[in-house]
């Protein structure tokens, strides 16, 4: 049964890819419909049956690909099926006919490649399939309107790539030394040795640039601001999660020492916070959702270091939704204003655009009852002292970087007219986080939360006193380098001195 | 001796120091194939048993035939991407103009 779950997709993308071939092209968007939301159908039957684990075509599972859903990775396929199911009805009718039938095809991958890995249990699978969602996005990505799309794309696509094949190395350490790549197999005649840990450090290494972790981050700001709204919705969704479930798998199945663990706390919390300062100083409206992603995928990262998957998996869940619902939004905003200047954009005349992005804001802040709080209440159990503080202050720094979005916003603009449609869409998502908060959390602190939002509008006017806001912030941006070829070789050497970093510290 | 394991790693390096110091787009993609081909040589290597012979018809001992099957997989990845990476070059250079 689970493996049906992306066989659909799958189907559906081939079929679409052969229409124009057949003379049928009007009927993609159709195909592509039907490929989005055919997994829904499977859905109740698998959550019925939870926690349920098969070999694809009834093999031993030491000769077979074991597939599987529990506690762990429904949260995952469950995010992934809402977003994808908006961002399908998003992209109805979205591209010009010229690229439709591609656009489809190449979104269905990514979804079937994303519920490929999300129920994978074995590691050369995930690989694979997180690699078709990955290939699928580099595409994606470099068909945008947006100038520059294609620069973006081409770094996304090396550093990702090389990403990948550091992935397998460690992978085939591990096979070498294992004998199987069946997660359950592996974690029965695992032995540590320093080779296995070589490949746990070469393993995490790559996991953490595919789901941009700071100082491993910098394809990910561009990559995901230069791409068509339902795009970087897709992306800074789904995924950048698929490689923090992967990292979840492996710390399901190695043992993890204290230094490795303090390392990717470290990385978590530095993550969080320099997401926050660069979204601060940010102009441009995606590009601030996407340094927000570097932080919220700290986050994630937190949950995974302090060896608490679930709590990781259901943040991961929250910003799925939040993330989403926010570039759908702000990403219609802008595509109906012809800029993503946030000074020249304005939701004052869009009521229901309007109320969609404060509660995604007030989501994406962790203010109770919607789903971020359950996220953060869920991370926040295991820490203790100074770290507890250090999470309440990036949750404000959220919050200040959200008061900023909403201030810049709420400033009156021309009159536009927003499709019925795409509001609705971000609607329904913002109202969708206020469920989902309610449903699996329902707990109220009001006077919690409302010391930290006047905190955070306190911090806010003070900074703007302070012209922090006029601030024009050059680097790390891609125009401080000469060419690209010097960009992707100086953060090559980033990524060789962090791989060399973790090297010494499994060891 | 060397083994065809630290012969794949060393490759995987030399593309690594390739990606490195190139500025030249199509060199990096170039690089990126030599990454791709020292994890093959790898790969390859893992599956070899001393004497092993060709795993075709059951035989007494022959070698892993797993990591080869593999291999190929991630060669039609490699390309996949190649061709995808080339593409984007192009377009950069049209735009440029």
């Amino acid at each position: 049964m689970i493996p049906l779950i992306v066989a659909f997709p799958l189907a559906a993308a081939f079929l679409t890819s052969i229409l124009p071939a057949l003379r049928r092209e009007r009927f993609s968007k159709h195909l592509f419909l039907i490929g989005m939301l055919s997994p829904w159908l499977i859905l109740p039957q698998i959550i019925n049956n939870l926690p349920s684990n098969e070999v694809v075509g009834n093999w031993s599972r030491v000769s077979g690909i074991e597939v599987a859903v529990d506690a762990y990775n429904i949260p995952f396929i469950v995010a992934e099926l809402i977003l994808s199911a908006f961002v399908a009805l998003y992209v109805w009718g979205y591209y010009p006919r010229k690229i439709e039938n591609k656009a489809y095809v190449l979104i269905l991958l990514l979804h079937s490649g994303l519920l490929g890995a999300f129920i994978s249990r074995d590691l050369f699978n995930y690989y694979i399939y997180m690699e078709i969602a990955s290939v699928a996005s580099f595409a994606l990505v470099g068909i945008s309107k947006e100038k520059g799309a294609r620069r973006a794309a081409f770094k996304y696509t090396v550093f990702s790539l090389l990403a990948s094949y550091i992935f397998i190395l460690g992978i085939g350490i591990i096979y070498l030394k294992t004998g199987y790549l069946n997660l359950a197999l592996i974690k029965e005649n695992l032995e540590m040795s320093r080779e296995i840990n070589v490949a746990l450090a070469l393993s995490f290494t790559s996991l953490l640039l595919k789901s941009g972790i700071f100082p491993l981050h910098f394809w990910l700001p561009d990559a995901h601001s230069k791409a068509d709204a339902p795009v970087s919705a897709l992306l800074s969704g789904l995924v950048v999660k698929a490689p923090a479930y992967g990292m979840i798998l492996l710390t399901l199945t190695f043992p993890i020492n204290t230094s490795m663990q303090k390392t990717l706390l470290t990385l978590a919390f530095l993550s969080m916070f320099f997401g926050i300062a660069m979204a601060i100083l940010q102009k441009n409206s995606e590009r601030l959702l996407a340094y927000h992603t570097v932080s919220q995928m700290g986050y994630v990262l937190l949950g995974i270091s302090l060896l608490n998957p679930l709590a990781a998996a259901y943040y991961a869940l929250a910003h799925s939704l939040f993330k989403g619902g926010l570039f759908l939004s702000v990403g219609s905003l802008a595509e109906h204003y012809g800029t993503r200047d946030l000074e020249k954009l304005s939701y004052r005349n869009n009521k229901s655009l309007m109320l969609a992005i404060v509660l995604l804001s007030l989501a994406i802040g962790g203010v109770s009852p919607f789903i971020g709080a359950f996220g953060k209440a869920m991370l926040i159990e295991n820490l203790k002292g100074f770290l507890k503080y250090a999470f309440y202050a990036g949750g404000i720094g959220t919050l200040v970087s959200f008061t900023k979005l909403n201030y810049y916003l709420s400033k009156r603009g021309e009159k536009i007219e927003i499709p019925r449609r795409k509001e609705a869409i971000s609607l329904s998502l913002g109202i969708l986080t206020l469920l989902g908060g309610i449903y699996l959390y329902p707990h109220l602190s009001v006077f919690k939360d409302s010391i930290s939002l006047v905190i955070a509008i306190f911090i806010f006017y003070l900074l703007r006193k302070l012209g922090v806001f006029e601030v024009s912030f050059k680097a790390f941006t891609p125009e401080q380098f000469k060419t690209l070829g010097k960009e992707i070789n100086a953060y090559m050497v980033l990524f060789t001195a962090v791989l060399l970093l973790f090297l010494f510290n499994f060891l | 001796m060397i083994n065809p394991e630290l012969a794949g790693i060393i490759i995987i390096l030399i593309g690594l120091y390739g990606l490195m110091t190139k500025e030249n787009l199509i060199k990096i993609v170039l690089s990126i194939n030599v990454v791709s081909i020292g994890l093959v040589l790898f790969f390859i290597g893992t599956g070899y048993i001393e004497g092993g012979d060709v795993p075709i018809m059951p035989r007494e001992k022959v070698v892993d035939p797993l990591p080869a099957t593999l291999m190929l997989t991630t060669l039609v990845v490699d390309v996949a991407i190649t061709s995808l990476a080339l593409a984007l070059i192009l377009k950069m250079r049209r735009e440029e103009e």
